[in-house]
């Protein structure tokens, strides 16, 4: 149900991480809700991706708390992170240039009748994903070289899709993007929204995070360095908390953006 | 069931494959044979010879491409004389189409939008996203005979201006109609989003049999255009049918405009959205439409009270200009019976009952897409003007 006062889909408490000397994310915390689209922005090295990691199962952090729905776990791999129901995209996609459309959303994890492949039953899901995404790929056989970067970025989002996540976790999606193809990945933001998934929309761009996103988290120097509504927060705020004009004392609260208002 | 004799005959198997065909191209802006017969799930000499077809029948048009280094014949729908672009440059949305003087639309695309978005970025992203779908559909900046643009504010028509100050943030000051022809290179036209809407329904939509009609927008800001006797009425300086800047609280919150407790204050999408935070959070103006459908007890209420106080300032409207149907478009009309239902009755209670026919309360038949098909008429419109332009046809007009 759309924005119902409910418990958050993923919860991320003390979340830290040190690589060497570097210190990538210190008591980080962050919460992503069902039906809602979560941005995380900072500068270079803020800990934008390094956190994206560990959702997805890709970097396991030296210290802090993981909950989906409520309940403990862990993300040692990808794989656990598939059967958590949390599908992510990084920002080179993964793809394979010679594989088509449908051979690209099973990737790895092809279905199966009693005796062979069910490709067609793979390519109907196929069409129906890239429909419900509102898609401008025309056919799901065409192979993966033959499209444009936008589109490809269009597979990706869709390949999150099979095997019905909860969370979509986006790593710059419309970077390098033509603004008809960003066009296409908001749309299907919005899309991946009122199906009711937990977003974590990592970005640079602040148009198209405010374009989308319903909450708005400032990493900067892996630290928490602001939350804000989308719907209160001036694009001066924001710009300010990524820059460190603006500090957040813990427990912080914005100007005109208290944290209650979220969830 | 209404299918006579010949249906799964030879000749009803390829009309519904040139229906498929022909739908196919226009869902897609432009396709390859090859893409088509992908899409469509026929065989690519069926395409072929359907293509050929319907090129000689002037409906679509050819031209050869390439398609991962090979040759490729690209198919798109025909444009008579020329294209048109109308944009609707909404609060939270980017529409963009292209279309042609049959007001067929060839390409369509939208792209959401920061609240508050700023100028310079926005009329950036429209001058690309044209410039990319008419790369989509084959064509070029010279088969344009001109952009439409419609805005969230009052625009005087002739300067091309927005003529109330602090409506759109950043926005004032800005020769709107001559930046953006700048970027994009073709005569562009401005006008309210509004009286566009007001403009498409009464052509093409639920008030095209009406000479008098009110087009009202209830979107994230509420607003109205007027149609009398077949024309638009944009008033001296575009302020026709703002009710949204109607005061109805006189203790009511400052406006944008500077005035107080207008219409906007109270049924805007802030005004909305701020009422139901405390029991759901942040939400959308999308998403409470979704809910007040879906039968959300506090969504609905909120949409319907919204209708009826709407409706109220719709009633005075009426009784000025008289109108004979009252057309609702925007967002909040997506919910339907929710929400027309109260702003009907709030409108009908008001009014003198005339003897004649009772004043009609419809949902827009473009939804949400009547303001950006107006821009593509206001295109269409002011570059048809020239082109019948000769001397005895001015002279008679005066």
């Amino acid at each position: 149900m759309i924005g119902v006062a409910q418990g958050p889909l993923l919860a991320m408490h003390g979340i830290s991480k040190r690589f060497g000397a570097v210190e990538a994310l210190t008591d980080v915390d962050l919460e992503v809700h069902a039906h809602e689209v979560v941005a995380l922005v900072g500068d270079n090295g803020a800990g934008k991706s390094t956190l994206a990691k560990m959702v997805a199962g890709a970097l396991p952090p030296d210290s802090g708390l993981i909950e989906i729905d409520g309940e403990a776990v862990t993300i040692p791999t990808p794989a656990a992170a598939y059967n958590l129901g949390v599908a992510t995209v990084f920002q080179d996609f993964a793809l394979c240039e010679n594989l088509d459309v449908t051979a690209n959303l099973f990737l790895g994890r092809e279905m199966h009748g009693a005796l062979r492949r069910s490709d067609e039953e793979m390519e109907r899901i196929t069409r129906e994903v890239l429909h419900r995404l509102a898609s401008r790929i025309p056919s799901a056989r065409t192979p993966l070289a033959a499209l444009s970067a936008g589109q490809r970025q269009s597979v990706a989002i869709a390949r999150t899709l099979i095997g019905s996540p909860r969370i979509v976790v986006l790593d710059e999606p419309t970077a390098s993007l033509s603004v008809a193809q960003t066009a296409e990945v908001l749309t299907h933001i919005e899309r991946l929204r009122e199906m009711g998934l937990g977003i974590i929309l990592i970005s640079h761009n602040m148009t198209d995070v405010r374009a989308v996103a319903d909450r708005i988290e400032v990493l900067r120097l892996g630290r928490n360095n602001g939350s804000f509504s989308t719907q209160r927060a001036s694009y001066e705020e924001i710009i300010a908390a990524i820059t460190g004009a603006t500090r957040a004392e813990p427990p912080w609260q914005p100007s005109g953006a208290p944290l209650s208002a979220v969830g | 069931m209404s299918n006579k004799a010949t249906a799964g005959s030879q000749s009803s198997l390829r009309e519904a494959n040139r229906t498929l065909v022909l739908h196919t191209v226009q869902r897609w802006g432009g396709l390859t044979q090859v893409e088509l017969a992908a899409a469509t799930g026929l065989s690519t000499a069926t395409v072929s010879n359907i293509v050929r077809e319907m090129y000689a029948a002037g409906l679509v048009d050819t031209a050869v491409t390439t398609r991962s280094g090979r040759r490729a014949q690209l198919v798109t729908l025909a444009r008579r004389l020329g294209l048109a672009v109308g944009v609707h440059l909404g609060s939270r949305h980017l529409r963009i189409v292209l279309g042609d003087f049959g007001h067929s639309v060839i390409a369509e695309q939208s792209l959401p939008l920061p609240r508050d978005h700023r100028m310079d970025a926005s009329l950036d992203r429209v001058a690309l996203l044209v410039a990319d779908m008419l790369e989509r559909v084959g064509a070029s900046v010279t088969d344009v005979v001109g952009v439409g643009i419609g805005v969230p504010a009052p625009v005087d028509a002739a300067t091309g201006m927005i003529s109330v100050g602090g409506v759109m943030r950043g926005w004032d000051d800005t020769h709107l109609g001559q930046t953006l022809a700048k970027r994009v290179g073709c005569p562009v036209a401005v006008d309210n989003e509004a009286n566009l809407g007001a403009l498409a329904e009464s052509t093409l939509g639920a008030s095209r049999n009406h000479r008098d009609s009110a087009f009202v927008l209830a979107s994230h800001a509420i607003g109205a255009g007027l149609v009398i006797d077949g024309k638009p009425h944009r008033g001296y300086a575009g302020l026709a049918g703002e009710i949204g800047h109607v005061q109805v609280d006189p203790q009511g919150l400052i406006c944008s405009c500077g005035n107080r407790g207008c219409l906007d204050t109270i049924v805007g999408a802030d005004a909305l959205l701020e009422a139901v935070r405390p029991i759901r959070g942040a939400l959308s103006l999308r998403d409470v439409v979704l809910l007040a459908k879906e039968g959300d007890q506090g969504c609905s209420r909120l949409v319907a009270d919204a209708g009826a106080q709407i409706g109220a300032v719709v009633a005075n409207l009426c009784m000025v200009m008289n109108p004979e149907v009252v057309v609702v478009g925007g967002e909040l009309a997506e919910s339907g019976d929710v929400f027309l239902g109260p702003m009907r009755t709030a409108i009908t209670r008001r009014m003198v009952v005339n003897r004649i026919a009772p004043l009609e309360v419809v949902p827009a038949a473009l939804g949400t897409r009547a303001e950006v098909m107006g821009a593509l008429l206001l295109a269409l419109q002011a570059a048809e003007v020239p082109a019948m332009g000769d001397v005895d046809n001015e002279e008679s007009a005066s």
